[in-house]
């Protein structure tokens, strides 16, 4: 028998011990022991998976002109830069200017007149942004202003970061940059405006997941 | 992409390094004086020389070091950002005890304090102590200092005691260890000693010292033993590894002729992998639309059609159902609701609470403004948290802090008139059958045990509050055989009755000091090859009045006792303050753990105090009576983090002389837990819990009935509640 084969055997045997009951998911989890046999389930699952032929992927073009026809709200398409992955994104909610986006896996984008404020279900989230800039950045002036970004850490606290920003007009017409710089980090943020809306953007999540190019499907 | 994500979730936390670029707390504050290396004592710093470091706050550690002088196995944890304590199990060799193996097993606790931190042109500066309980084979204290020379130079010196100046202690055979020596402390004449260390690039470190060590245990009895080979030099080398930051690779050489090597694995439970958790993004608050667009939903009229209440509350426990968290009850009037609400997936509740009042805003008629969130454990409400949904539509995507400030939490009423049960919540019935596994990893009699098996649990609640809950186990295999107590005569140490000796005679069970074997014949319960029933038992939870709750079960109530046990409790829903009670009647059960029980009964039980400090460490004294008739005091001391870790330490002290109590002397222990949910990011209120503790001994014995109130009631009371509460709009 070849050991990747053994290796597999012994994955489905350990997945054969993972819990069951009538309870919810929450209530029947079984531990550390649990999770490893889920875990030892999925890379079978995946193995499997991999050996079948799969649908070509879609171009985000052709996603987003599929989602244009399917949905009839407000669209955004969205670029995770260190995820290495494009979404098209839907509004779920509308609070006053904000507005919350969400992936079919219920990711959350949520964003104000453009401008980034928050993210959910990522892992590493931002909870909330303060810029000062947002004015700013609408009316296409130049200046200074202070951003303060806050995050939960893994203690589970949410904890401010505050950053010196500047904003000016960028190489390209039409597009302003913001400059921020703080506890030894520094990001750009572009954005295009049309008539104080932020229809395309480049903005600086945070840390752990870097920049999101955001575009304007349907406002 | 979603099919391999738990795998790479968990090689997130297994591969710390991929995990910590650029984690939020890696955008740096000033940094303390911290250690670049593990200790072969399991302190950061230095080889066997201390130095003045420290490890970021909360740090918890384990090192094992491995030479020619025994192996040595640390778990260090950072308790304060100054107080590093360490609890180390060591095997040494060359020194033989009674079994004449040419080793012997070891226990040892150290403490070390950072008193002040590298500031200008002043070191920062420590005092410790190395195995201070009882005279040990590694007792020493010091005082040391360490500076930065250069950016990657730093150097230590320090004044050394004990074993520390190559005078070690001579050990009292007779000890029964487990006590300070304070009238040891810093006595036997010093010297110095030192070490410098090279940071030579992210990854690497070389370390070079000079220690005075040397290796030698010294008996009241007149024997004197040379652990391993006596170094022929003073200066001791080391070069230290870190292919990422929570692991670390070291490899040394005492004196030039023994060589070793160790490995450290560090977790700090601030570098989460997934910090902000991965659940679903929580519902959208909807703000409500003006009164001209909907006059009727504003006008309050909708609360006088009786079909309104029942259809509002399916609607809320449907949605809040997606969220985890169980309906159980609703009060609904044209500007008041109150749901109570049973959370099951959130460690935090302030997220369950969260979640609850986004779903709120989604589910009420307009003229709903006041919104009582009420939690509720066991079936009985604990807490109530009070917001205007005004405030919930504005402070959407604002700071947390703010709606912190907008919310009142309350004691819960226990008999409001006005709550409607949701249909089909009572009774309920839940079963689930999965596998166990018992690990057994600090004995250092016995090395690591272990027994896998599956296990049968089923709990139906009747009413709120009162739950029937058993279990049913069966071993499939594993290396933790029955096995008699420790037969503690003088001469017999790490001898052990076999089960049939120990069955065959009745006076067994008391030990010879005339002890009842409460605890120390525990491995008799275990290796059943038929199913045992770990637990069954009737449970009545409820609370008779604002601040108090209660609990009485009664049946199987542990692997060892059955019986009844009552307890109350005093915990205003604001109060870091809260008093318990407890009285149990228990009898022993009989090793088969089925229904029949031995001849022990013994009626127990304690009054406590509880109190919540600051930054997260709580404290409980019990005063009473323990299961072997002893009187005395358990201290328990317990340091949580928002995130749910929690590391805690206990001693126990009781009118048993330490003759009557055996080795250690008095009880006590440490206790670690850890939720699922730091390490995965998946939302669970799952968690990993361990006891460290020294012995299983008969004095200061607890019962362990499952159900006691404080923990359960506290999570969703201030002190607790607002420290998670950055969690509300997660």
């Amino acid at each position: 028998m070849k050991p990747a084969r053994k290796m597999t055997l012994a994955a489905v045997a350990l997945a054969s011990l993972s819990a069951c009951g009538n309870g919810s998911e929450d209530e029947t989890g079984s531990g550390p022991l649990g999770v490893l046999a889920q875990t030892a389930q999925q890379a079978v699952a995946a193995r499997r998976a991999s050996g079948q032929p799969t649908a070509p992927e879609k171009s985000p073009d052709e996603r987003a002109a599929e989602a244009l026809r399917v949905n009839p709200g407000p669209l955004i398409l969205a670029g995770f830069e260190s995820l290495g992955k494009t979404q098209i994104m839907a509004m779920t909610g509308q609070n006053g200017g904000t507005r919350t986006y969400m992936t079919p896996a219920e990711e959350a984008l949520i964003l104000r007149g453009g401008m980034l404020v928050g993210t959910r279900g990522l892992g590493n989230d931002l909870s909330v942004a303060e810029p000062e800039t947002e004015a700013l950045i609408r009316s296409g002036a130049s200046g200074n202003g202070q951003r303060v970004m806050r995050y939960f850490s893994g203690d589970g606290l949410e904890r401010p970061l505050q950053f010196n920003c500047t904003v000016g007009a960028g190489g390209k017409p039409g597009v302003i940059v913001e400059s921020c710089r703080g506890h030894g980090a520094d990001f750009q943020n572009s954005y295009l405006v049309q008539g104080g809306q932020i229809v395309v953007s480049r903005q600086w999540i945070g840390p752990a997941l870097g920049y999101v190019t955001v575009q304007t499907l349907r406002p | 992409m979603r099919r391999s994500l738990l795998v790479r979730r968990l090689m997130a936390t297994v591969l710390p390094a991929a995990m910590l670029a650029g984690s939020v707390s890696s955008v740096a504050v000033a940094d303390p004086m911290l250690g670049r290396n593990m200790s072969t004592y399991g302190l950061p710093g230095g080889i066997d020389t201390p130095t003045a470091e420290t490890l970021p706050d909360g740090t918890l550690g384990a090192t094992v070091s491995w030479s020619d002088y025994g192996r040595r196995g640390n778990v260090t944890f950072q308790a304060l950002p100054g107080l590093t304590t360490v609890l180390r199990y060591s095997r040494i060799d060359g020194i033989n005890d009674f079994r004449r193996e040419g080793y012997i097993s070891d226990r040892s606790l150290d403490l070390r304090y950072q008193i002040v931190d590298e500031q200008g042109w002043r070191p920062a500066v420590a005092v410790g102590l190395r195995d201070f309980l009882g005279t040990g084979v590694y007792s020493g204290e010091y005082i040391v200092a360490t500076r930065n020379i250069t950016p990657t130079v730093r150097a230590s010196a320090g004044l050394g005691w004990g074993t520390l100046a190559g005078r070690n202690r001579t050990i009292d055979v007779n000890d029964e260890g487990g006590t300070p020596n304070l009238d040891q402390l810093f006595t036997g004449g010093a010297k110095p000693f030192g070490s410098i260390s090279w940071q030579v690039n992210d990854r690497l470190s070389l370390v070079a010292e000079y220690s005075n060590d040397n290796y030698v245990a010294t008996y009241s009895n007149g024997r004197e033993f040379q652990q391993g080979e006596a170094p022929d030099s003073n200066v001791n080398l080391a070069a230290y590894y870190r292919p990422g930051r929570n692991y670390e690779l070291g490899l040394y050489t005492i004196g030039g002729k023994t060589f070793g090597a160790q490995f450290s694995v560090l977790l700090n439970p601030r570098d989460a992998p997934y910090p902000s958790g991965l659940e679903k993004a929580p519902a959208p608050v909807r703000p409500r639309p003006s009164p001209a667009a909907d006059p009727e939903g504003w006008s309050g009229q909708w609360s006088q059609d009786p079909t309104a209440q029942p259809a509002i509350q399916k609607a809320l426990g449907d949605a809040l159902a997606k969220e985890g968290q169980i309906l159980q009850s609703m009060a609904l009037s044209a500007n008041r609701a109150e749901v109570r609400i049973r959370n099951q997936r959130y460690i935090n509740q302030a997220e369950a609470v969260g979640r609850t009042a986004r779903l709120m805003t989604r589910a009420l008629p307009a003229s709903v403004e006041t919104l009582v969130i009420t939690s509720t454990s066991d079936g009985v409400p604990t807490s109530s948290v009070t917001l205007r949904r005004s405030d919930v539509e504005r402070l959407e995507n604002t700071e947390a802090g703010r709606i912190a400030a907008a919310s009142a939490v309350t004691d819960a009423d226990p008999f409001p008139g006005d709550l409607v049960r949701s249909e089909g919540v009572y009774p309920r019935f839940r079963w689930s059958l999965k596998p166990y596994l018992d690990l057994g990893i600090f004995s250092a009699e016995d090395g690591l045990t272990y027994e896998v098996g599956g296990e049968a649990r089923a709990s139906y609640e009747i009413l709120p509050g009162l739950v029937a809950t058993g279990a049913l186990r069966q071993r499939a295999f594993g290396n933790i055989d029955q096995r008699g107590p420790a037969i503690g005569l003088p001469g017999t140490r790490g001898q052990y009755y076999t089960p049939e000796e120990y069955l065959a005679d009745p006076a067994l069970e008391t030990t010879p000091e005339g002890v009842p074997r409460v605890r120390s014949d525990t491995r008799m319960y275990t290796g059943n090859s038929d199913p045992v029933i770990p637990e069954l038992t009737l449970a009545w939870y409820a609370k008779p009045a604002r601040n108090i709750y209660t609990r009485v079960t009664g049946g199987l109530l542990e692997r060892a006792y059955g019986g009844v046990s009552a307890e109350v409790l005093w915990k205003p829903a604001d109060s870091p303050l809260a008093f318990g009670a407890e009285v149990n009647r228990v009898r022993k059960r009989d090793f088969d753990q089925l229904v029949d029980f031995r001849d022990y009964e013994v009626t127990m039980g304690h009054v406590s105090a509880y109190y919540e400090l600051t930054q997260g460490f709580t404290a409980q004294l019990d005063l009473g009576k323990y299961l072997a008739g002893d009187k005395g005091a358990t201290l328990t001391l317990t340091r949580e983090f928002a995130n749910g870790w929690q590391i805690g330490a206990f001693v126990t002290k009781t009118d048993l002389s330490a003759e009557e109590f055996g080795e250690g002397s008095f009880d006590k222990g440490i206790t670690l837990s850890i939720p699922l949910s730091w390490a995965t990011g998946q939302p669970s209120r799952e968690r990993t819990t361990t006891t460290l503790r020294s012995l299983s001994r008969d004095g200061g014995a607890q019962l362990n009935v499952n159900g006691r109130l404080y923990d359960r009631v506290r999570d969703s009371h201030s002190v607790k509640l607002y420290e998670g509460w950055g969690r509300f709009w997660r």
